[in-house]
């Protein structure tokens, strides 16, 4: 079964959320990956209706979702159901869950995992080419990995949605920098699982690769 | 004495953003930063976020945080609404 992993990486904090997925996620997936300048409406549209979970991560409002330079990848609307029709979507942008997640849910999406505010963190930019290396991005990313993790693994939607706060509330716990440690404690006021919590998926085979990706040479946008 | 600081940058964010709170809040947001880096802590600690078309940076170093937050009313509400949670 493919899962559709939608990820821009053209500045910063599509680079560095990007980078989390590249080491984690990716290396499960089946051969449908959107990165980069392939973050786009039709390779997305011709794509997602094959899959039992869509994976998105890039720039978002109340009512849209982007890919590579905010080309807009899901709109209400503007999108056939059959692109979300009986699946999981769990999209790692700011805002979506307030318009477009339950638009999803009325076109037929069994559950939705977003936030209702932006989706904030603190990175280190001297990281940007390795981002999987930044252990301070780590403190909130990693918790939105062993979330989708979990739901690759066969868990509900609803565990998995668990499963990312308890990551958050855990960073939060031990954090010593306030910065950091509000925006854990913001990310997590803000997910959202919308539709069906008992939601699943087709249990995807877990494996760890020994080595990292190589470093993102694609031109960014600051 | 960083979680003092900190304190002081949160009741700044309470105020409405006006041209005066938006100074005090990166005043005070400028001697929490003072403090927390000398604690030598991350080599370029930068704010990002997944916003689409917001009048603020995706990237935001957070050593220039008071600049924004100082410029910008939509950041200076977006940091108030960090800090309140």
């Amino acid at each position: 079964m493919p899962t559709v992993l939608a990820m821009s990486s053209f500045d910063l904090a599509t680079r560095s959320a990007s980078g989390f997925m590249l080491r984690y996620i990716v290396p499960r997936m089946g051969p449908v990956t959107l990165y980069g300048m392939l973050a786009r409406r039709l390779p997305f549209r011709l794509s997602a209706p094959q899959s039992d979970i869509i994976i998105g991560v890039g720039h978002g409002d109340e009512a849209v979702f982007s890919g590579h330079n905010e080309a807009i990848i899901l709109e209400i609307g503007k999108y056939d159901s059959r692109e979300v029709d009986g699946k999981v979507v769990k999209l790692l942008s700011c805002q979506t869950g307030v318009l477009l997640g339950p638009d999803l849910i009325k076109n037929g999406a069994q559950a939705f995992l977003g936030y209702t505010d932006d989706y904030v963190w603190v990175m280190d930019q001297d990281l940007a080419s390795r981002p999987w290396a930044d252990k301070i991005a780590a403190t909130s990313l990693m918790p939105v990995i062993d979330g989708l993790n979990a739901l690759l693994d066969g868990k509900t939607a609803k565990e998995a949605l668990g499963i990312e706060l308890q990551g958050y509330s855990r960073n939060a716990d031990v954090e010593e920098d306030d910065l950091i440690k509000a925006c854990l404690e913001f990310n997590r006021s803000n997910a959202v699982l919308l539709g069906d919590g008992s939601a699943k998926i087709f249990p995807r085979p877990r494996f760890t690769v020994p080595i990292p990706p190589p470093p993102i040479l694609f031109p960014m946008r600051a | 004495m960083a979680n003092e600081e900190w304190e002081k940058v949160k009741e700044a964010l309470r105020k409405p953003p006006t041209e005066e709170a938006r100074k005090e809040a990166a005043d005070a947001f400028n001697r929490y930063r003072i403090v927390q880096l000398e604690k030598g802590k991350g080599s370029t600690p930068t704010l990002v976020s997944l916003g689409l078309k917001k009048t603020y940076p995706h990237a935001i170093p957070v050593d220039k945080i008071p600049q924004e937050l100082e410029r910008n009313p939509e950041f200076f509400e977006l940091l108030g609404r960090i800090v309140k949670k």
